[in-house]
């Protein structure tokens, strides 16, 4: 039965890995390097990956509490708040990027707010940052929810009987016990995040990152100069999603 | 020492009424009923988990009822121990002691007292997850005892263990209760564990107080069908007045009593190991009948004989030696009995 489950996978591991294998080994070494001394586009990668991470770190300041009042309070409308959560998974990500800009200027309210506030959204990093959140908090928020779901309440509850504040509670058991989930969280939604072109081609061309310098080089000098680019950014992506399946590993471990 | 005054705790689907009990000092109290009864529930909201939704909690003279968890002076054992998976167990055990201001040398003074009292010194570098089901529950219980709490309570603290582990639990509960001279509530559905070692106890069925006092009260004189079934009494049969006797309504079998029943009472029940058989050897025995043996199964250590009485269905409790000695079988007549003050009313 193995080899008939391989055979019909066969197809879909092909799928991923023959496009993902010539782009990779189309480029020259020598193209390689040249693309990789390009001050701009490391700077266009670093950038990807500073906001990538950024937006992570907003996601795991705001979004733990998020993850943990959903997994376990019932609030009422608590379906349709994990419901909206999901959405950017759904949205096209221009449209994305069109709803933050049409909130963001200046014939909205909100938009006049944060510019008389000094906060710019559009052609600036905060923008990026904005639409990264918005399209990665629903991998954090889901993957430690996940994580919070898997931590018995008796535990929290005994933690309490035994005279520890719901504070304390959180710092000495919840959060031991669900560190892994957000660490994972954190990967996922950067990982998304540097993935991210649609949405952020729209809120802000520049300062560039490296999915829209991907595009630029391809619009502007065809394939062959924006293929490096790619290469480079798969890797990284490689990466991290090789660090992601060994986290996973290390959960389940914990878990026996 | 722990009153309960007319507490209600309502959930969507299920509900606490009217709860009124009083614990006292140095008390094995056990709170008992059915699966499903509420008895778990009432002991998280003693210790502040589930709040109640009106009454009042009273200890010593206070009103603790609105007092968080954590300040309660109580520790609760939960029935799967809920130790915590990534501390040892040193760790799971002096775990409280910090929010309890007790200083680290004290701390450490109860601890190694605890560990030696409950046989822990080979274990207290090992995980959770390394520990047999005996061990997590000595483990569970120092943890709580190293905060000298006023009262302990257990929430079906034997249910989890194997049969194995049973007899040893039970033993250093009761162990516990005696050398610690401490207060204990209890949550079980096993009337024969709390029979072992509570002194008062509480039937609750459907989130209602049937009956509580002292065990041997509930055990002995059970005053409804429920608490009577619940704490093992069978032969239940209703009855009329008949003269100076009871009897057994639909039939002519009339039951000597040692005291006229109340007249509110409408039930008899003997127990079935109170079933005598040949009672002629008995001459004190007033209630003697014959009948027929209609089936014979394994109880434990002991047979469960069932009898046909006249058309009347009973059920006795007896020695397996009884089997050969008297040369039992279904279908083989038999005499039995029970003395007047077996017959319990109600």
């Amino acid at each position: 039965m193995g080899w008939l489950f391989l055979f019909l996978g066969l197809p879909l591991i092909l799928l991923l890995t023959l496009p993902l294998i010539n782009m990779t080994t189309q480029p020259s070494a020598a193209m390689l390097k040249q693309t990789i001394m390009d001050k701009d586009v490391t700077a266009a990668i670093a950038r990807s990956l500073l906001l990538s991470l950024s937006a992570a770190g907003l996601a795991f300041i705001m979004g733990t509490p998020l993850a943990y009042l959903l997994a376990r309070k019932e609030l009422p409308g608590k379906k349709l708040l994990e419901g909206i959560i999901d959405l950017p998974i759904m949205i096209p990500h221009p449209v994305i990027g069109i709803a933050i800009l049409s909130l963001a200027g200046r014939n909205h309210p909100i938009g006049r707010f944060l510019s008389e506030a000094g906060i710019q959204i559009m052609g600036t990093k905060t923008g990026i940052i904005c639409v990264l959140l918005f399209v990665g908090l629903p991998f954090y928020i889901n993957t430690v929810k996940s994580g919070f779901d898997n931590v018995p309440i008796r535990l929290e509850n005994a933690s309490r009987t035994l005279g520890a504040g719901a504070f304390a509670t959180f710092a000495r058991i919840t959060f031991p016990l669900t560190w892994r989930h957000m660490i994972l969280g954190i990967i996922m939604c950067t990982a998304r995040a540097i993935s991210e072109f649609g949405a952020i081609v729209i809120v802000a061309y520049h300062p560039m990152t490296a999915p829209v310098m991907i595009y630029e080089r391809f619009t502007a000098f065809g394939l062959k100069y924006s293929q490096p680019i790619a290469v480079w950014l798969i890797l990284i992506s490689f990466v991290l999603f090789v660090f992601l399946r060994m986290m996973t590993r290390s959960i389940h471990t914990d878990t026996r | 020492m722990i009153a309960l005054k007319h507490i209600c705790l309502t959930l969507p689907e299920f509900s606490l009424t009217d709860i009124c009990l009083e614990v006292h000092p140095h008390d094995f109290f056990a709170l008992i009923g059915p699966t499903g009864s509420g008895k778990s529930l009432l002991l998280e909201g003693i210790m502040g988990i589930m709040p109640f939704t009106s009454g009042s909690l009273i200890f010593e003279d206070t009103d603790i009822t609105r007092v968080p968890v954590e300040k309660r002076p109580l520790a609760l054992v939960y029935q799967d121990f809920a130790l915590f998976p990534h501390l040892d167990v040193t760790q799971n055990i002096l775990y409280g002691a910090g929010y309890h201001h007790i200083s680290k040398l004290e701390a450490r003074q109860r601890f190694d007292y605890l560990i030696s009292a409950l046989g822990l010194e080979k274990i207290v570098l090992r995980f959770p997850y390394n520990l047999s089901g005996g061990e997590k529950q000595r483990v569970a219980l120092a943890r709580s005892l190293i905060l000298n709490p006023k009262v302990l309570l257990l929430d079906e603290p034997l249910s989890a263990l194997d049969p194995v582990f049973h007899d040893e639990a039970r033993s250093l509960l009761k162990k516990v209760h005696k050398d610690l001279n401490m207060t204990i509530i209890m949550v079980s559905h096993n009337f024969e564990e709390v029979l072992y070692l509570a002194n008062r106890g509480a039937i609750i069925k459907d989130g209602k107080i049937m009956q509580q006092g002292s065990i041997q009260t509930l055990f002995e004189k059970p005053d409804s069908r429920f608490t009577a079934q619940f704490v093992g009494m069978k032969n239940i049969v209703s009855f009329e007045p008949h003269g100076q006797t009871l009897r057994i309504a639909g039939t002519r079998l009339d039951i000597v009593t040692e005291t006229p029943p109340d007249p509110d009472h409408h039930h008899l029940g003997v127990r079935p190991e109170n079933i005598l058989l040949n009672p002629s050897a008995s001459p004190v025995c007033q209630n003697y009948f014959s009948g027929t043996i209609t089936g014979i199964s394994p109880y434990g250590v002991f047979t469960r004989v069932h009898l046909d009485l006249k058309g009347m269905a009973f059920e006795a409790i007896w020695p397996k030696t009884f089997i050969k000695e008297f040369d039992l079988d279904t279908g083989k007549p038999v005499s039995v009995g029970f003395h007047p003050e077996s017959v319990h009313t109600f």
